[in-house]
């Protein structure tokens, strides 16, 4: 990696780190004083799983196109601890959730979720092993999208929890889903799969929201203090763009007066 | 028992992970890159046993739809049919074949959804009036509209072609940036998250 570069992922990892710790600690300090802003979505899952539960249906969590292994892991964890959070409230009924995935190696992921969901209750014996699915292949697959629309008619799903890699071929899905009455909450990572979940899901989740399930749903100190940290680089990457777009405006002036007065502290 | 397996999966995690970003960023004195594709190396490998996983996951699903005369279970029957064919004519290295099918049926069923996407992502935005009526809903019908109707081949229509073009380059490509930027900020988060062994996913 070039120098300059390397050094730059370094000092954005570091500066991550600290503002994670210190929003970590704040949180656990003023656990009540730190307010999440109202995210409808996730106000609205445990909602759709009650009426789930009520109507004797079961919940459908998909990852899509998802994996632990490249640039999505983090999304994919995130995902699996909300995905975590949320089956654990479908173990009181008697329909197992459904967990789908195109992507193989997210599959233990998925057995490890209903697994841990089952265990937290006490009801590992009720977890089925046909409950995590996989359909090949890979990134925007229609055969996915196809496989599911049958799959959510076969098993009746009250509700379809869709969070993860989507392309436009979520439009399918969704408009089986409203055909059968059954709900959805649907986000993608991909730009079209989000396009196309912003006009045809129930509720809305966009970006980095995927990333909170896990504070809205859970609600640990450290899980909200990510969320403030994310909110803190998310001020601080808007000012830097305000100020680059200043400067060009300026053509260059405030970062040429930025050097002269680092220059200036360094030489004294 | 299990908090010792927690606590070593953390360290495990940790320690791999601030390896890996030391070695692929500034580069280790001990390896310079090495160290950090060995376990790049190792985690492809793992992820291609997965595979055998993921038929046996197949196998495991469907049979047990036939078993149970499931909703439906046609339709596993003919995958796990079409499964064993596949394998079998790979066996048989007849792989042309195995390229025919491909080609002529599932290609052709791709394509047949392909072209259904878009009359579900109409019928998706004539909903969202119904179900959101808003300022954004609205905004964002009226694009689709403009967009929709500047595509056709009409040199009467240049002026929504111009619009169209706008569009693209300017709101279309801030707003994906916007995401885009969000997306990446909230990767960085959980990763460090997952660096540090806040991340609870992987160690319960």
């Amino acid at each position: 990696m070039e120098t300059t570069l390397a050094y730059l992922t370094i000092a954005i990892v570091l500066a991550t780190l600290l503002i994670n710790t210190i929003a970590t600690q704040i949180a656990r300090a003023r656990r009540d004083s730190v307010i999440l802003r109202n995210i409808r979505a996730y106000a609205t899952m445990p909602q759709y799983i009650g009426e789930s539960l009520e109507t004797d249906r079961p919940v459908h969590f998909s990852f899509g196109s998802l994996t632990p292994g490249g640039v999505t892991a983090p999304l994919t964890l995130a995902n699996a601890e909300t995905f975590t959070l949320l089956a654990t409230r479908t173990t009181y009924g008697t329909n197992t959730p459904l967990l789908t995935t195109s992507e193989v190696a997210t599959l233990p992921i998925g057995y490890d979720i209903l697994r841990r969901a089952y265990r937290t209750q006490g009801r590992l014996n009720q977890f089925q092993i046909g409950a995590v699915q996989w359909y090949p292949d890979g990134a925007r697959s229609l055969a996915f999208a196809a496989a599911l629309t049958a799959t959510m008619a076969d098993r009746r799903t009250g509700s379809n929890i869709l969070l993860g890699g989507f392309g436009s071929e979520l439009a399918l899905i969704l408009d089986a889903a409203t055909r059968r009455g059954q709900r959805a909450i649907a986000a993608s990572d991909q730009l079209d799969g989000q396009a196309v979940a912003y006009a045809m899901s129930d509720e809305l989740l966009i970006g980095e929201e995927m990333f909170v399930g896990g504070a809205y749903l859970g609600g640990r100190a450290a899980q909200t203090g990510a969320v403030v940290a994310l909110d803190t680089l998310r001020v601080l990457l808007i000012l830097t763009l305000g100020f680059l777009a200043l400067d060009q405006l300026l053509q260059g002036a405030l970062l040429t007066q930025l050097a002269r007065v680092l220059n200036v502290g360094g030489g004294g | 028992m299990r908090r010792l397996l927690a606590i070593l999966a953390s360290v495990v995690t940790i320690v791999v992970g601030i390896i890996t970003i030391g070695d692929l960023t500034i580069g280790l004195p001990f390896s310079n890159g090495g160290v950090a594709a060995v376990f790049l190396r190792l985690a492809v490998i793992t992820l291609a046993f997965l595979i055998v996983a993921g038929v046996l996951n197949l196998l495991i699903v469907h049979i047990g739809r036939i078993a149970g005369r499931e909703r439906g279970f046609p339709y596993s029957i003919i995958l796990l049919i079409s499964a064993f064919a596949v394998i079998a004519l790979w066996l048989a290295e007849r792989t042309d074949i195995n390229t025919i099918l491909l080609n002529s049926v599932q290609v052709s069923i791709e394509s047949s959804l392909a072209a259904l996407v878009l009359f579900a992502l109409v019928y998706g935005a004539y909903r969202l009036l119904h179900r959101r009526l808003s300022w954004a809903g609205g905004l964002f019908i009226l694009t689709v509209c403009i967009m929709l109707v500047a595509a056709l081949p009409l040199t009467e229509i240049g002026v929504l072609t111009d619009v169209r073009n706008w569009f693209m380059t300017v709101p279309v490509s801030a707003g994906a940036h916007g995401i885009l930027l969000g997306i990446a900020l909230a990767t960085i988060v959980t990763g460090v998250r997952i660096l540090v062994g806040q991340d609870r996913s992987y160690r319960e």
